[in-house]
């Protein structure tokens, strides 16, 4: 099942990536395009190109091809796809950057961030292919806790700024819960599974099991409410809908997504009855115009960047995205209007959406339970995640102060994209070895590293090729049973 | 590098960079296809591609839904008036289209340009010809301070983001899809007669006060004054600082409370027309009044004491000819609080009338105020009724009245769009009452208390106002109509302090209705 096991010469994976190499060369000369266009637009500025102008551009060249040769090298056999749109959606950003100066003058170093990702990533996909990643789900409370700990610790020494609360240097280390958290949940989910399923009906509806579940609960609560004295709702909002998503894909009980949603709309309407800053934001977000030169002076001024650059844009280097206030992190997707116009900004969205749908294909061929919620949560954050940027910009949904994946300025945010992206192709590598005959271990089945699949129980262990909607279609809503269903 | 070349240049990279993203797009797509996209269900899929799943297609329709509203900002953002104002005053974007849009015309009846926009150096600028004549009722736009009056009520049309035919859509579809920064607003018709306006402000002069002029048949407003005014060509924040005694920001036609005087003696007629009185009232030389405590109420202070035996008994006709305040205070206490209240619902009080569609507090006219009066306030009601005390009006409400009156009892809604299609307001009195108003009315200018102003062939039928206020010598009022048997025109002409109303409101009148006969508005 590992790729460790099964020994491949150079040439076969070399022959292998064949698709990925070419989309990435496409890649880079789309880039090259788009930073010759900034360049040109800079040149007939008045100003002298120099060699640093030219460097974003190296760096992305030389990260496509060191991130393709080590994958090749060590026998990666997973989506290239998925390569491929991370690497877009990245070129995008950097050339996005790029043009907003992020690495003009005493912000160079930000260029380091770019290489520090891939290298991150490659080292993920490195460490966790070949069915490595059930490692990670070993022990799910030591995630939860760490994640706890890190939010309550960043409470007490962090500073307030803008409404949230940074560590030393504005980095946002809360941007790791993004991984840590669905990694608990993963663990967390797969080991009960079973229990989580048996729905009963109790007061004539059919209502989750109590006991497995109120670990979860309670771990929920201190999130959530650590993150709220915070006043970090998107991440709130993010970490849940991975919950739903994982406890959904887990259980096949869509039930957990209506009793999910009544939380969060309970949630919801206390929060900006009670919060002022939410309240405000909601606000704005509903009529911008009561107060266009407070409030709504952020969203507006986007919205108008965004008017300018029409259908098609004026080109990279042609707009003039400094007006838009907080441009380079949470409105870059106003800038991508701006310059690319609208079209740019349907480019953008279109290579996202092929990010989440191999996530979710990525999900649903997973050989077992902790790659498919591992997959499914992580999909799941990314999505509501530029979700939530995409629609505050657009005015589609109120403000999250939430960034772009890939795309937005800011070095946590960046380098956890990219951990996410190769955490999902470590998974997306299933291995040669006879992925029909596989089984899902059960969950309750501790993975050993090497990734033996061990039927212990029978309960959920099915035929990989055909599983689960069968299932799904057999089920009465609300019949409790569970367990014969094998 | 050529930076001649540069412009060609940048749109062949801005179209390759396009042209690059599409084509990796299409190569993962035919990638999908292939089923190259995962081992090990390469043999499964080849050929086949795989159906989305349903999560995959909810994500799609729900980022669709986020790109369909975006557009609607991103390139259908001149449907949004707010959006393309906010735009014109905060957005610093040199090439930002909605700094280019050429706000359509705002033009009269007969073509004459209120209002035009014109480009100076990349800048559009808003002009008004007639500086302060129409700055009421056309409004202005400004990028600091907004936009108010016709300006506003069409805000969307002018900017062009209503078009009503194959070249202002062809127009705008050129706009959205490829900037055209040439985008044209439709022009605005509005039913104000520029030389009706022009003559009711030259008959105002330097006086404060509002005239409205209206067509009863339709409810067309072809002039609505008010002096002073402001020069909507240079707005600034002096205009709206500090207490300017003159208030020239208040549209006194459509937003001045004055007493109406005895111009209200229309409004107490019908009533007593409808409540059925014939017969005569004692009208002695002293005056009347409901309580030993309270000033008696006379006609002709000047004669008291010197042998004026008072007109004696009067019947209706006579007394609102010769505007009998001792007759109608009486009358009005004789019909009593219920026929008051009720003839202020009937004759619409206390509301809000829009001249624009979907108007804001600029572009809608007040109607008067009658406030309920304790019962056991009799001398409050006798006050009323002769348009004193505690009842007020506003010009376009008077105006309206006469225009009731003149148009079988039937108001028409004031419109001051052309394009709008007239609408009846509300039924002020029967037909009758009319006609028998319509003759009063006209007995008025022909020997009462109007007879200054009698133009023999015009026929006009009207009533004068002298309203008395604390804050000064007593306003100056005129409704009426003409001609009296087939009214084309209703007016309404209010000057503060003016004193008499035959003397200073009534002229301006005569002046505005000659004017009309010489110019076709009335036959």
């Amino acid at each position: 099942m590992t790729a460790a096991t099964v020994p491949q010469d150079l040439g076969r994976a070399w022959a292998l990536r064949r698709s990925e190499r070419s989309l990435l060369a496409w890649c880079l000369l789309c880039m090259t395009l788009g930073f010759t266009l900034v360049l040109g637009s800079v040149h007939s500025g008045g100003r002298v190109i120099g060699i640093a102008d030219l460097l974003p551009l190296f760096t992305y060249a030389l990260c496509l091809i060191c991130l393709h040769l080590v994958l090749v090298a060590i026998r990666f056999r997973g989506d290239p796809i998925l390569v491929a749109a991370g690497a877009f959606l990245a070129g995008f950003g950097l050339l996005a950057q790029y043009r907003l100066g992020a690495f003009d003058g005493p912000d160079a170093q930000a260029l380091y961030l770019f290489p520090a990702g891939v290298l991150i990533m490659v080292t993920a996909v490195a460490a966790f292919m070949g069915g490595r990643y059930r490692v990670l789900a070993a022990g799910p409370w030591v995630w939860g806790g760490l994640s706890l700990a890190m939010v309550a610790v960043l409470l007490i020494t962090g500073q307030r700024f803008r409404g949230g609360v940074y560590a030393l240097g504005f980095t946002t280390p809360t941007e790791v819960l993004k991984l840590s958290v669905v990694v608990f949940i993963a663990g967390f989910v797969g080991r009960h599974v079973q229990t989580l399923a048996q729905w009963d009906r109790r007061l004539h509806l059919p209502l989750p099991p109590w006991r497995p579940l109120w670990p979860l609960a309670a771990f929920w609560a201190a999130l959530a409410g650590l993150l709220m004295a915070q006043r970090d709702l998107g991440m709130i909002v993010i970490l849940s809908v991975a919950l739903l998503a994982m406890l959904v894909a887990g259980t096949r009980r869509p039930g957990y997504l209506v009793f999910g949603l009544l939380a969060a709309g309970g949630l919801g309407y206390l929060m900006t009855a009670v919060f002022e800053h939410g309240r405000r934001r909601i606000e704005a977000w509903q009529d911008p115009f009561a107060d266009p030169t407070g409030d709504g002076w952020q969203i507006l001024q986007g919205l108008s960047g965004m008017y300018s650059g029409g259908l098609w844009g004026e080109g990279f280097g042609q707009g003039s995205p400094g007006y838009t206030p907080i441009a380079r992190s949470d409105f870059v997707y106003s800038v991508v209007g701006e310059e690319v116009g609208f079209v740019g900004g349907v480019l953008v969205v279109l290579f996202f959406l092929i990010l989440f749908a191999r996530g979710m294909r990525i999900a649903r061929h997973s050989h077992d339970q902790i790659g498919m919620l591992l997959a499914t949560g992580l999909t799941a954050v990314l999505a509501t995640q530029t979700f939530l940027n995409v629609g505050g910009v657009t005015k589609f949904v109120p403000l999250t102060g939430i960034t772009l994946p890939f795309i937005s300025h800011g070095g946590a945010s960046l380098l956890t994209a990219f951990a996410t992206l190769g955490l999902l192709l470590a998974i997306s590598d299933t291995g040669t070895a006879s992925p029909r005959k596989a089984s899902r271990p059960a969950s309750s089945a501790r993975a050993g590293p090497r990734g033996q699949a061990k039927v212990l129980n029978q309960t959920p262990a099915e035929p990989q090729t055909k599983p689960r909607r069968k299932r799904t279609s057999k089920r009465a809503p609300g019949s409790g049973d569970d367990g014969a269903a094998g | 590098m050529d930076s001649g070349a540069w412009p060609t240049l940048r749109v062949a990279l801005h179209v390759a960079f396009f042209l690059c993203a599409f084509f990796i797009l299409r190569q993962v797509l035919a990638t999908v296809r292939d089923g190259d996209g995962a081992k090990g269900q390469k043999a499964r899929r080849r050929g086949s591609p795989p159906l989305p799943s349903l999560p995959v297609i909810g994500l799609t329709l729900l980022f669709a839904a986020v790109l369909g509203y975006q557009a609607s900002w991103q390139l259908a953002g001149v449907f949004r008036p707010e959006f393309v104002a906010f735009m014109q005053s905060h957005d610093r974007r040199e090439f930002n289209p909605a700094h280019l849009i050429e706000r359509g015309r705002i033009l009269d009846r007969t073509g004459e340009v209120l209002a035009y926009s014109q480009e100076h150096q990349g800048q559009v600028f808003r002009l008004y010809p007639y500086g302060p004549a129409f700055a009421h009722a056309v409004g202005y736009t400004d990028p600091r301070f907004g936009v108010t009056g016709a300006e506003a009520a069409a805000n969307t049309r002018l900017n062009g983001g209503a078009p009503d035919n194959l070249a202002a859509w062809s127009g705008l579809g050129l706009h959205l899809l490829a900037k055209d920064k040439r985008l044209r607003g439709q022009d605005l018709v509005l039913n104000l007669d520029a030389r009706l306006q022009l003559t009711a402000l030259q008959g105002l002069g330097s006086r404060r006060g509002a005239v409205v002029v209206l067509r009863p048949r339709d409810g067309a407003i072809l002039a609505l004054a008010s002096a002073p005014s402001f020069d909507p060509n240079r707005i600034g924040p002096e205009l709206f600082q500090g207490a300017n005694a003159s208030t020239p920001l208040l549209n006194r036609a459509t937003q001045g409370f004055y007493p109406p005087g005895s111009t209200f003696k229309v409004v107490v007629a019908a009533m007593a027309i409808e409540g059925g009185f014939t017969g005569t009232l004692n009208c002695p030389a002293d005056g009347y009044t409901t309580s030993r405590r309270y000033p008696k109420i006379r006609d002709h202070e000047f004669y008291t004491g010197r042998g004026w035996r008072g007109h004696g008994d009067l019947d209706l006709p006579t007394a609102f000819s010769e505007s009998s305040n001792v007759f109608f205070a009486q009358l009005g206490v004789r019909l009593g609080h219920d026929a008051l209240a009720a003839a202020a619902a009937r004759f619409g009080f206390d509301r809000q009338v829009r001249l624009y569609p979907g108007a804001d507090r600029a572009g809608t006219m007040s109607t008067g105020r009658i406030p309920r009066l304790a019962k056991s306030d009799l001398y409050g009601l006798a006050q009323a009724s002769i348009g004193q005390g505690r009842v007020l009006a506003t010009p376009a409400h008077m105006a309206l009245i006469a225009a009731a009156v003149a148009n079988g009892g039937l108001a028409m809604r004031p419109r001051l769009l052309a394009d709008e299609p007239p609408a009846p307001l509300s039924g002020y009195m029967a037909p009758a009452t009319s006609t028998r108003l319509t003759r009063m009315m006209r007995k008025v200018v022909s020997s009462g208390t109007g007879k200054g102003i009698e133009v023999p062939e015009l026929a006009i039928a009207g009533k004068t106002g002298t309203a008395e206020n604390p804050r000064g010598p007593a306003h100056s009022w005129f409704i009426g109509f003409a001609p009296a048997q087939d009214p084309d025109l209703a007016v309404a002409v209010l000057v503060e302090h003016g004193g008499y109303g035959s003397s200073a409101a009534a002229p301006i009148a005569r002046d505005l209705l000659v004017q009309a006969r010489e110019l076709g508005i009335i036959q």
